[in-house]
C-alpha cells in the first residue's frame, strides 16, 4: 500500500506571535510538526506495518520545513517529497493543494492522508481539495480505518457523539481525526536511518503550478475587547439573577 | 519489571548538545576527518560520535547572558566572525553602584567588568549554529534524548542508558511506551552543564570530589525587546547594591543586543542565610530600580528563564577523568568565577577532551591512563592560567561582601593566592539558617504579584520559558522522603523550594484534613508541578536536606530558549 | 446579490446551525440590497422546505433525489453544482458543520471557485465583504476577502450568528421551487453505512458551545458537583484549569491553557479561577467571559466581560437555580 502523509510545518504552539501585516514574524520562534497532521502519519504506519508498502510524508514551505519531513522520515516514513516555497504562507488552501496535487499526481498512492487542519491557519480544506483536484473519493474526520482487497471501511464521526462508517473505495483520500491514536517516538535506528534517506525537491515552478490566488488574507490581528467588564454586586441570589439575565438578553449566548 | 533495552554501540558518547559537548563533537569530527584524509589507520567515523541532547531541539535548553570570549572559538572555527550569529561586539563596559534610588558609574571599569573584544550573544543561537555544523560533519545529534543511567562494566563506564519513554504519571506503559536504550561507547563524555544528573552520580560513586564542594549561584533572565534609543547595542554594564545586601553574593547585567533588544538578569550564590529569600522576587525588584525602569519603559518581555551556575572554581572541580569516561564544561565546573565567563572554558574543555579521545581511539585504550591526558592538557592550556588566578575568588565572599573584597584584592596582587589558599568552603545549603518556627511561612500563593508589565508573577514569567513537559509522566523531580517536608523542613527552614525555584514547581498547598477524628486539621503537602521545570537545577542543590534528586524527564520537555 | 444558503437536515431533522447562516444571510442581503434563496437537499423534505418558505428570503430551492437521502460528498458535490450553475449567484453560505467541512470545498473548487470557511463573522467595508475568521486557535483573528468573480463560498461558525434572529417572512409564504438534477448511482463512490451513537471515549471541548470551568478556588473535589450542577442547568461542559486536572479531581481531557485545549465557545464562565496567562491563552477567543472570583485584582478580570468579586460557593447554587427557572 503505497500512502501520501501531507505534514505541514508551522510555528511552536506555545511561540509568542509577533503579528507582521498578514502574517507572524518567522524568525526567533520555533517550529514543529502540525499536531493533528502527526495522527495522520502515526496512522500511515500503522497501516504499513499492517499492509506492507510505502510511506511518504509530503511537506510544503521554506527550508525549514526539511527538519519536520526529517522527523516523518525518523519516524518510519520511507522517503520526503518538499515542495519548496518561501512565501507559502501567503498561498489560499486552494492554491496550496493545486501543489500538493501536482506533487503526487503521479505518484498513483492508494491513499493520501491529511491531518483535519493546520494549529497555525486553520483552513481545514486541504484535504477535501486534493481529492477534488485528483478527482478521488474521500471522507473527512476518520477515527478508523480497515482496508481489505482494494476497498476501506471508514469510521467517520459526526457532531453530538454520532458516527458513522462508510464504505470507500482505493485510491481515496482521507482527513484523519486528532486523538485517533498514541503517537510513537521516534527511535535512535530511525534518527540515524533518516538520514539517509531521500527527499526528492521539486517547487512549484518545476511542477508547472500557476494558479491564481481566489482569496487574500488582508491582515491579521489580536482581536481587542471592546468592552469594559461589568462588574455585577448584591446578594448572592441578586447576582445571579442579574447574570442569567444578562446572558439570556444582553450577550445572548443561553 | 524487567526492562529489554535496545543496545547500540558508538565510539564516542556525548551526553549533552551545549557549548562543550558540541565543541567537543565538532573538532573530533575534524580530527577524525584529518586523520582518514591522512590514510592513518584504523579508519574511523564520524558517525560513531553520537551526541545526546535532552531538549526539543539543539539550543532549547541553552541560557547564558552572554558575553563570549572569542578565542575558544577561534579555534575551533577559524572563519567563525563570517559564519558565527555574534549578534554584537562588546562596545562599552559599565560597572554601576545601585543605591535604593540612583545609580554610580565607576568612573575605572575594574578589570573583571571589562569586556572589550568580546561579543554579546545569544547562546542559544551559537549552539544552534555550532549544532548545525556538528551534523554537517557527519555526527549523530539526537535531540529529546537526555542520559538517565550511567552504565558500568567492570566497574569502567561503559555507556549511558536514555530514559523511558510514553510512561504515564503513575509509571505505568502507555501505548507507545518506548524503553530507554543501553548505548555503549569507547568513551562517554558527561557535557550535561551545571548540576549535571549523571555527573552528580558519577562523583558520588567514584569519589571524584575536590577539596572544596561545588558552590553554585543562580541567574535568573529576561529578554526584552524596548523602546528605540534607550541602549546601544553593545553596552554591557553589571551592577552590584540594591537590592542584593552585603551578605549576599550577587549582582546584576544589562546587555544591549542589536535590534533594541536587550538581556537582563540577576545571579545570586545560593548561600545566603534567608531560607525564605526568593531569587526571583529579587529580581523583579531589581527592576524597578530607576535605572531599569528607564530602560523598560514602553518595552515588551520576550522570553524568561533561569538556571544555576557552577563557580567554585579550580578548588571545587571535581576530577574529570575516569575508565571509560571524561567530564567537561559546567559539569566538570569549567567557569572562571570571577567574570562569570564559561562558555569559552567550555568550549576549550571539548576541544582539549577531543584531542584526549582521539587518541584514545587510535590507540583503542579508553582507560583512564590514556584519557587522563585530558587533565593534563587542561593544566597546560589556557584553562589553568585563568582559573588559577582566581582559584580563591569566590570563596572569598562566603563571609561577605566587604571581608570578599578584602581577600580578592589581595588575591588580585598575588596571583591568586591571597591571605589564605586554599580557601576552604562549604555546601550553599548548609549556609541556611533556621527560622523562628514561631513565624508561619508565608503561602506561596500569596507572594509577588508583579504589575504585569514592568514586573511579572513567577507564573507570568514561567510561561514565557515555553516551558512544556508531557504531563501524563513520572515526575521528574524525586523527593526522597516528603514526610521530612511537613514535619521537620516546615519547623526548621520554612520549606524554601517555594522561593528558590524560579519556576513555581514546588508549592506547599494547604489542605483540609478530614480524615483524622478529631474534626477537621489544616495540613500540609508538598505539590510539585513539574510541567514548569526550566531544568536550571536550583532544587536539587539549595534544598538544605538533599533529599532533592532531578532526574532527566521525558526528552523533548523543558523550555524553550529561542533567542536566549 | 444572489446570495444561496445551503442548509443541512438529517432523516428530516435540522441542524439548527442552518438558521443561523440564514440569519447572517438576510443581514448581509439587507446591506448589500441582495436576495436570499434558502437550499434544502434530500429526499421528501416537502415539510423542511415549507417550512424555510416561512422565512423572509426570495424562494426556497428543494432539491429532491433518490440518492440523497443519505449525504454523500459525492452526490451532494455533483448535486449542487448543478443547482449553483443554474441559480447562478453570488454568494453560497454554509454552516460551518462537520458535513459543510466534508463536502464544500470541493464544491467550490468543481466550479474553479475558493472557499472562506470557519468565519466568525463579517464586515462591509465600503461595500466590500470582509469575512473574519480565526487564526492561530484563536489568538488572532484574520480579515480574508475574495478575489475575482464568484460564486464565493464561505461558512460561519457554529454561534457567530443567532438563529432566532432569521426574520420571518411578512405576507405569507415564499415560493418553493423544486430543483431537478441528475445524479447517477456510479458518480457516489463512497457508501455511507449505519449511524451509531456512542458514549465518546474523549471528550472534545473545542466543540461544545457553553463551558464552565473550575480553578483552584474550588478548593477540594468535593466542591465540583457544584458546578456541574451549574453546567447541567445550563447545558454546558464542565472543564477545569491546570492545577484541578493536575490533581485528579477532573480528566486531563477537560483542561483548558496552554497545556491543555484551546477553545472559542459562546460562553466561558470561570469558577475560582485566577486568570494566570497559562490558563488564559486556552480560552481568551471565547466570545463572552463570565469570571467569578473573589479577589477582585484576579488578571482573569481583564478579559471578563462580566465579572462579579465575591465567593463562588455562595454564587453557584444560586446560579444553578436561576438558570433552571430560565430554562
Amino acid at each position: 500500500m503505497k500512502i501520501i502523509v501531507c505534514i505541514k510545518q508551522v510555528p511552536a504552539k506555545d511561540a509568542p506571535l509577533a503579528i507582521t501585516g498578514n502574517w507572524i514574524k518567522e524568525s526567533d520562534i520555533g517550529f514543529e510538526m502540525n499536531e493533528p497532521d502527526s495522527f495522520a502519519l502515526e496512522e500511515a504506519l500503522r497501516l504499513k506495518e499492517k499492509h506492507g508498502g510505502e510511506v511518504v510524508a509530503l511537506s510544503m514551505g521554506p527550508e525549514r520545513v526539511k527538519q519536520t519531513i526529517k522527523e516523518a522520515l525518523a519516524k518510519g516514513a520511507d522517503r520526503g517529497i518538499h515542495i519548496a516555497d518561501d512565501q507559502f504562507a501567503q498561498l489560499d488552501p486552494l492554491g496550496a493543494a493545486n501543489a500538493l496535487a501536482a506533487a503526487v499526481k503521479n505518484e498513483n498512492a492508494d491513499l493520501i492522508l491529511t491531518g483535519l487542519q493546520s494549529d497555525d491557519q486553520g483552513f481545514g480544506q486541504t484535504g477535501v481539495l486534493l481529492a477534488a483536484l485528483l478527482d478521488r473519493p474521500h471522507a473527512t474526520i476518520i477515527m478508523a480505518i480497515e482496508a481489505s482487497e482494494g476497498k476501506l471501511k471508514l469510521k467517520r464521526e459526526l457532531e453530538a457523539g454520532w458516527f458513522q462508517w462508510i464504505e470507500c473505495p482505493l485510491p481515496a483520500v482521507l482527513s484523519i481525526q486528532s486523538g485517533i491514536n498514541k503517537v510513537r517516538y521516534a527511535t535512535l535506528k530511525g534518527i540515524m536511518a533518516a538520514k539517509k534517506k531521500e527527499i526528492a525537491a521539486l517547487t512549484r515552478e518545476s511542477l508547472g503550478v500557476k494558479s491564481e490566488p481566489t482569496q487574500k488574507v488582508e491582515k491579521i490581528y489580536v482581536p481587542v475587547k471592546t468592552k469594559k467588564t461589568e462588574f455585577l454586586t448584591g446578594t448572592p441570589k441578586e447576582v445571579a439573577a442579574k447574570l442569567v439575565e444578562k446572558l439570556k438578553f444582553e450577550a445572548r449566548v443561553i | 519489571m524487567t526492562v529489554q533495552r535496545e543496545q547500540l554501540e558508538a565510539d564516542v558518547l556525548i551526553v549533552g548538545a551545549g557549548p562543550a559537548g558540541l565543541s567537543c563533537a565538532l573538532h573530533l569530527a575534524n580530527l577524525i576527518k584529518k586523520h582518514n584524509e591522512s590514510g592513518a589507520k584504523p579508519e574511523l567515523s564520524t558517525e560513531n560520535i553520537y551526541v545526546l541532547e535532552k531538549g526539543r531541539e539543539i539550543g532549547a535548553h541553552q541560557l547564558s547572558g552572554a558575553i563570549m570570549n572569542p578565542k575558544a572559538l577561534a579555534e575551533l572555527v577559524p572563519d567563525f566572525e563570517k559564519s558565527a550569529p555574534l549578534d554584537t561586539p562588546v562596545r562599552d563596559s559599565a560597572a554601576i553602584l545601585l543605591t535604593e534610588r540612583s545609580s554610580f558609574r565607576f568612573p575605572l571599569t575594574p578589570p573583571p567588568f571589562q569586556n572589550q573584544g568580546n561579543y554579546v550573544v545569544s547562546l542559544n543561537k551559537i549552539v544552534k549554529w555550532l549544532g548545525a555544523l556538528v551534523e554537517d560533519a557527519g555526527v549523530n545529534v539526537f535531540k529529546e534524548f537526555g542520559g538517565a543511567q550511567l552504565v558500568y562494566e567492570n566497574s569502567a563506564v561503559a555507556g549511558v542508558i536514555t530514559e523511558d519513554k510514553g510512561l504515564d504519571k503513575n509509571g505505568k506503559p502507555k501505548d507507545n511506551y518506548t524503553p530507554g536504550y543501553e548505548l555503549r561507547a569507547k568513551v562517554t563524555v558527561l557535557a550535561e552543564g551545571t548540576r549535571g544528573s549523571l555527573t552528580k552520580k558519577l562523583v558520588a560513586e567514584k569519589k571524584l570530589d575536590n577539596i572544596n564542594p561545588q558552590s553554585y549561584g543562580i541567574g535568573i533572565k529576561e529578554l526584552w525587546d524596548v523602546q528605540p534609543g534607550r541602549i546601544e547595542p553593545g553596552y554591557v554594564a553589571h551592577t552590584l547594591g540594591w537590592p542584593v545586601s552585603t551578605d549576599m553574593y550577587g549582582g546584576g547585567w544589562i546587555y544591549g543586543l542589536a535590534n533594541n533588544r536587550v538581556s537582563i538578569g540577576l545571579v545570586l550564590a545560593l548561600e545566603y542565610a534567608d531560607p525564605r529569600f526568593d531569587p526571583h522576587a529579587a529580581f523583579q525588584k531589581w527592576k524597578t530600580h530607576p535605572f531599569l525602569r528607564k530602560l523598560l519603559d514602553g518595552g515588551k518581555l520576550v522570553r524568561y528563564g533561569a538556571k544555576s551556575l557552577p563557580y567554585g572554581g579550580w578548588y571545587a572541580m571535581p576530577r574529570n577523568t575516569v575508565d571509560g569516561a571524561l567530564i567537561i564544561g559546567d559539569s566538570g565546573s569549567f567557569l572562571d568565577s570571577q567574570r562569570l565567563k564559561g562558555i569559552h572554558l567550555a568550549m576549550k574543555s571539548g576541544m582539549l577532551a577531543a584531542e584526549t579521545i582521539y587518541q584514545a581511539l587510535k590507540t583503542g585504550d579508553a582507560s583512564a591512563k590514556t584519557l587522563g591526558g585530558f587533565q593534563s592538557r587542561v593544566e597546560q592550556s589556557y584553562i589553568r592560567d585563568e582559573m588559577w588566578k582566581v582559584r580563591n575568588f569566590h570563596q572569598s565572599f562566603q563571609h561577605g561582601m566587604f571581608r570578599g573584597f578584602i581577600h580578592t584584592a589581595f588575591q588580585q596582587i598575588t596571583g591568586g593566592r591571597g591571605l589564605i589558599d586554599p580557601m576552604r568552603a562549604e555546601e550553599g545549603y548548609k549556609h541556611n539558617k533556621k527560622i523562628d518556627a514561631t513565624k508561619r511561612s508565608l503561602n506561596a500563593t500569596e507572594r509577588f504579584k508583579g504589575d504585569g508589565k514592568l514586573t511579572f508573577d513567577r507564573l507570568t514569567d514561567v510561561y514565557h520559558s515555553g516551558t512544556r513537559h508531557d504531563e501524563d509522566q513520572p515526575c521528574h523531580l524525586h523527593v526522597l522522603d516528603t514526610n521530612i517536608c511537613i514535619t521537620r523542613c516546615v519547623e526548621e527552614y520554612g520549606n524554601p523550594c517555594q522561593y528558590f525555584c524560579p519556576a513555581a514547581v514546588y508549592e506547599m498547598a494547604r489542605e483540609v484534613d478530614r480524615s483524622a477524628g478529631a474534626g477537621e486539621t489544616e495540613r500540609l503537602r508538598l505539590k510539585i508541578n513539574f510541567a514548569n521545570c526550566v531544568h536550571c537545577k536550583t532544587c536539587d542543590i539549595a534544598d538544605p536536606y538533599q533529599i532533592i534528586d532531578w532526574v532527566v524527564p521525558e526528552g523533548g520537555g523543558g523550555p524553550n530558549y529561542e533567542g536566549m | 446579490m444572489k446570495i444561496l444558503v445551503i442548509t443541512e437536515q438529517r432523516q428530516a431533522k435540522w441542524n439548527n446551525t442552518s438558521f443561523e447562516t440564514l440569519a447572517a444571510a438576510q443581514q448581509i442581503a439587507s446591506a448589500l440590497s441582495g436576495t436570499v434563496s434558502a437550499v434544502v437537499v434530500g429526499k421528501s423534505v416537502d415539510a423542511l422546505a415549507n417550512e424555510l418558505a416561512g422565512k423572509n428570503i426570495a424562494e426556497v430551492l428543494q432539491i429532491e433525489h433518490e440518492l440523497l437521502e443519505s449525504y454523500t460528498p459525492d452526490g451532494f458535490c455533483v448535486a449542487l453544482k448543478q443547482v449553483i450553475e443554474s441559480a447562478k449567484p453570488q454568494l453560497v453560505l454554509f454552516p460551518h458543520t462537520y458535513q459543510v467541512r466534508d463536502f464544500a470545498p470541493k464544491l467550490a473548487a468543481m466550479l474553479g471557485k475558493g472557499m472562506i470557511g470557519d468565519c466568525v463573522g463579517y464586515r462591509l467595508e465600503g461595500g466590500r465583504l470582509v469575512f473574519v475568521r480565526q487564526m492561530f486557535q484563536g489568538k488572532t483573528a484574520a480579515d480574508v476577502t475574495f478575489l475575482g468573480d464568484g460564486p464565493w463560498f464561505a461558512s460561519f461558525q457554529s454561534g457567530s450568528f443567532r438563529a432566532d434572529q432569521v426574520a420571518a417572512s411578512e405576507g405569507g409564504a415564499k415560493p418553493v421551487k423544486r430543483v431537478t438534477v441528475e445524479l447517477k448511482a456510479e458518480q457516489i463512490r463512497t457508501k455511507p453505512l449505519e449511524l451509531f451513537k456512542e458514549a465518546k471515549s474523549a471528550v472534545d471541548l473545542t466543540q461544545a458551545p457553553l463551558i464552565v470551568a473550575v480553578g483552584r478556588g474550588i478548593k477540594a473535589p468535593e466542591n465540583i458537583p457544584q458546578a456541574e450542577a451549574v453546567a447541567k442547568a445550563m447545558g454546558a461542559e464542565i472543564a477545569a484549569s491546570r492545577p484541578i486536572c493536575d490533581e485528579g479531581w477532573l480528566p486531563m481531557e477537560r483542561q483548558i491553557g496552554s497545556s491543555g485545549q484551546t477553545v472559542a465557545p459562546k460562553l466561558y464562565l470561570a469558577l475560582g479561577i485566577s486568570g494566570a496567562i497559562q490558563h488564559v491563552v486556552g480560552m481568551k477567543g471565547a466570545r463572552t467571559i463570565v469570571a467569578i472570583n473573589k479577589d477582585q485584582n484576579a488578571p482573569i478580570f481583564e478579559i471578563a466581560d462580566y465579572g462579579v468579586v465575591g465567593d463562588i460557593f455562595e454564587i453557584m447554587p444560586a446560579l444553578a437555580e436561576e438558570l433552571q427557572k430560565a430554562k
